[in-house]
């Protein structure tokens, strides 16, 4: 049996199909360039904090950083199946990150200066949400240049950018090699390369669904309860650069696995971009009045259409369908 | 690509075999899997009664004897209903109604007083609530007159403000209503709530022990009524039997999305890897009584049930017929038998932690930071569980379920329609 798939896989591999010049692609057009720029962007950051930690000096490496991140943010697979989640915990339903930050702040808790137990912490307590806060937050954000947040922003910064290049590496020098050699005798992994093709696939459609299902629809709440509160990326003023990032990045991802146009991605892309511009506060804090919920509303449904067409323009062209992700859950 | 070459060797396989069995029908799978939850929520019934009967004994004579009867009754009704969560996936019937009985992480300062460090956060202005200590209490706006606790009052509680967390009903209400919270942080030992919070008169610990006990009856007889609801779903003509047998191959596809979303996303993501990665004791299933190892552990094998098509009921007898193993081996005996491995690598794996666990190692423990064997413990549960999420994917696409999820698509329907 074993020797019959080697076989089917030899022939599939020696045909050089489609799917397989996608894989090679998506990687090299868009993973890896999105996992070395956010290593870059985050150590610049780092490089920042050391040279001035206080939030104001911090602010255009800060977004640089997540505007690199969102490029790569949403994949949840190889080294970012756990990587992801210490470098951007949310949503934080009960507070977990201000919890964590308060505590560490009143206890000057030495962690702050030892990087091999910071990376112990909890994730509510790292990544670029974590950053966010002290930044933004008024709270956390007025703290001084000899403070024990300034210790922490560094704390913070350093393990980021060591968190950042690990995934890089990870997936240069290790996955990036369990996909390309998809269905080959030796992977366990990927058994065929329809499965590396899915396993793409699959993370374009999640990150889509969490733009719609969190990104948008945590802050729409119900028309009668909307929940500005919850807007990602709030404090800094991020949640639309984050919506149209994420939404762009699948985009670019699409594109790189398929190779052949997608003109009706690209035409609800558009349609993304142009309801995106009609939204007034770029952190949603207006969805309490109803024409701005209404707005966003209408983001929303855009970002579904260009699902839709994704599933149209890939899935059922490749008869593939998405496999489970992490959201499948509650 | 492959699994045309294995179905080929596959159907072979069957035809030198084949004779000797009848051929299993996609029909009777569906049937043997509407068969097992209509026991698994009739096994959820009986013993979710028995603990009815000890809460009664509970509030009848608090004392340590019954407190414990009424513990090891809740722990006694986990084992069949954790057995029923891979039914929630995949069935919307299941799914809109499982918010009721089992929703978690909770913020317990909704039902009852908690300690002095008990953090509300700021998305939740219910979380402290406390409503065995408040008779009355505004809720945007509104007065809401809580004199009476009744199953009524506590079914309009739960969610309050649409807030998950605000866990007003299930098995976790009740959880908390019998152990108290955790206090002991990553250290040993679960929630000690003590007997005489029901307890009468002066006896009374921690206040409102009248409206505890009405609280803690409340709960058990809504549990009842959601239960009996569940188990007439999935008999004879019950709608959610209907709804999976109404169509055989989206019946196939929410067995197996069943399977796959409580693997995946629900218990290595959401319940185990994102609490180890917290670090914090009580992000764990069951946090108030430490039996947190067990539910995974039946979690686990109700997934594996499903698949085998068989189960065995809390009385010892079994439920069994025609399985999606059966149906695979069928068309791919190689994916059937790696499948197989896979459910019972993953069942070692939870069987681990749950030995770990009784011999003293509490699941809250091993989530502690920088506890080693924990986390690998922990993580063994996940990668099995990951492992074999991509079993159950490979099956979805050898059996061409795939277009199943497609179908309520605007674009697949009517492509045009997207751009209306």
């Amino acid at each position: 049996m074993r020797l019959a798939i080697a076989f089917a896989l030899t022939v599939a591999q020696a045909l050089a199909g489609p799917a397989q010049a996608g894989v090679n692609e998506a990687l090299d057009d868009h993973i890896l360039p999105g996992f070395e720029r956010f290593a870059g962007a985050s150590a610049d950051l780092d490089a920042a904090a050391r040279a001035d930690c206080t939030a104001p000096a911090l602010a255009v490496p800060f977004h640089a950083a997540f505007d690199a991140w969102l490029a790569v943010g949403d994949l949840r697979l190889g080294p970012s199946e756990t990587g992801a989640l210490a470098i951007a915990f949310w949503p934080d339903t009960r507070g977990f990150t201000e919890k964590t930050l308060t505590g560490l702040i009143q206890q000057e808790n030495p962690i702050a200066n030892d990087p091999e137990a910071f990376a112990d912490l909890s994730i509510a307590g790292r990544g670029l949400f974590a950053i966010e806060m002290l930044m933004f937050d008024p709270d956390f954000a007025d703290y001084g240049p000899e403070s024990y947040g300034c210790a922490l922003v560094r704390a913070l910064t350093a393990d980021l950018a060591r968190q950042a290049a690990a995934l890089e590496r990870g997936w240069a020098e290790s996955f990036a090699a369990v996909l390309r050699s998809a269905g080959a005798a030796d992977n366990a992994r990927f058994l065929s390369e329809e499965e590396a093709v899915r396993a793409i696939y699959t993370q374009i459609l999640a990150g889509l669904q969490f733009t719609i299902g969190s990104r948008i629809g945590r802050p729409m709440g119900s028309f009668e309860r909307p929940r500005p509160a919850r807007a990602e990326a709030r404090r800094s003023g991020r949640s639309l650069t984050n919506v149209l990032g994420a939404t762009e990045a699948s985009v670019m991802l699409a594109e790189a696995l398929a190779d052949w146009p997608l003109p009706e991605t690209r035409a609800a892309l558009a349609r993304v971009r142009d309801t995106a511009a009609a939204i007034e506060d770029p952190a949603f804090a207006d969805v309490d009045d109803p024409a701005a919920r209404f707005r966003l509303e209408v983001l929303q449904q855009a970002v579904a259409a260009m699902a839709s067409s994704i599933e149209t323009e890939i899935g059922a062209r490749l008869g593939l369908s998405a496999g489970f992700n992490a959201q499948d859950g509650d | 690509m492959k699994y045309s070459t294995l179905a080929t060797s596959a159907l072979a396989l069957t035809l030198a075999a084949g004779a000797a069995k009848a051929e299993t029908s996609a029909a009777a799978v569906l049937e043997t899997y509407a068969n097992i939850a209509e026991a698994g929520y009739a096994d959820s019934l009986i013993t979710a009664r028995a603990l009815s009967d000890a809460v009664d004994a509970l509030i009848a004579a608090p004392s340590e004897q019954t407190l414990a009867a009424a513990r090891a009754a809740w722990i006694a009704a986990r084992v069949p209903y954790q057995q029923t969560e891979v039914y929630r996936f995949g069935n919307p019937i299941v799914d809109d109604w499982e918010g009721k009985v089992n929703a978690w992480p909770l913020d317990e300062g909704l039902i009852d007083y908690v300690a002095g460090d008990y953090v509300v956060s700021d998305e939740n202005e219910f979380a402290a609530l406390n409503i065995i200590a408040n008779t009355a209490f505004t809720i945007a706006g509104e007065e809401v007159d809580a004199s009476e606790i009744t199953p009524g009052l506590l079914e309009s509680l739960h969610e309050l403000d649409g807030i998950e967390a605000n866990v007003a009903t299930g098995y976790h209400a009740i959880e908390f209503l019998l152990w108290g919270q955790d206090l002991n942080g990553t250290g040993s030992g679960a929630g000690d709530r003590p007997h005489t919070d029901f307890a009468g008169g002066d006896a009374c610990t921690g206040g409102n022990c009248g409206r505890r006990a009405a609280y803690l009856r409340a709960a058990t007889d809504l549990l009842i009524a959601d239960l009996e609801e569940m188990e007439a779903n999935w008999a004879a003509g019950g709608a959610a039997r209907e709804a999976a047998m109404a169509d055989e191959a989206a019946g196939l596809s929410a067995m197996l999305t069943g399977m796959g979303s409580l693997s995946y996303g629900e218990l290595a993501g959401e319940r185990m890897r994102l609490g180890l990665m917290l670090g914090d004791p009580e992000e764990e299933h069951d946090c108030f009584s430490d039996n947190t190892h067990w539910s995974h552990y039946y979690d686990g094998l109700g997934i594996q049930n499903v698949y085998h098509g068989r189960y065995t009921r809390i009385d010892g007898s079994v439920v069994e017929g025609a399985s999606l193993a059966e149906l695979m081996a069928q068309s791919d005996p190689a994916l059937d038998a790696d499948m197989q491995a896979r459910l019972d690598a993953t069942m070692v794996a939870l069987g681990e932690i749950s030995d770990a666990a009784e011999g003293g190692l509490a699941y809250d423990q091993m989530l502690a930071m920088g506890n080693a064997e924990g986390e690998a413990l922990i993580m063994g549960g996940v990668n099995a569980l990951i492992d074999q999420t991509r079993a159950i994917e490979r099956i979805v696409a050898a059996l061409d379920l795939g277009g199943i999820a497609l179908e309520g698509s605007n674009s697949l329907d009517n492509p045009g329609a997207v751009f209306e």
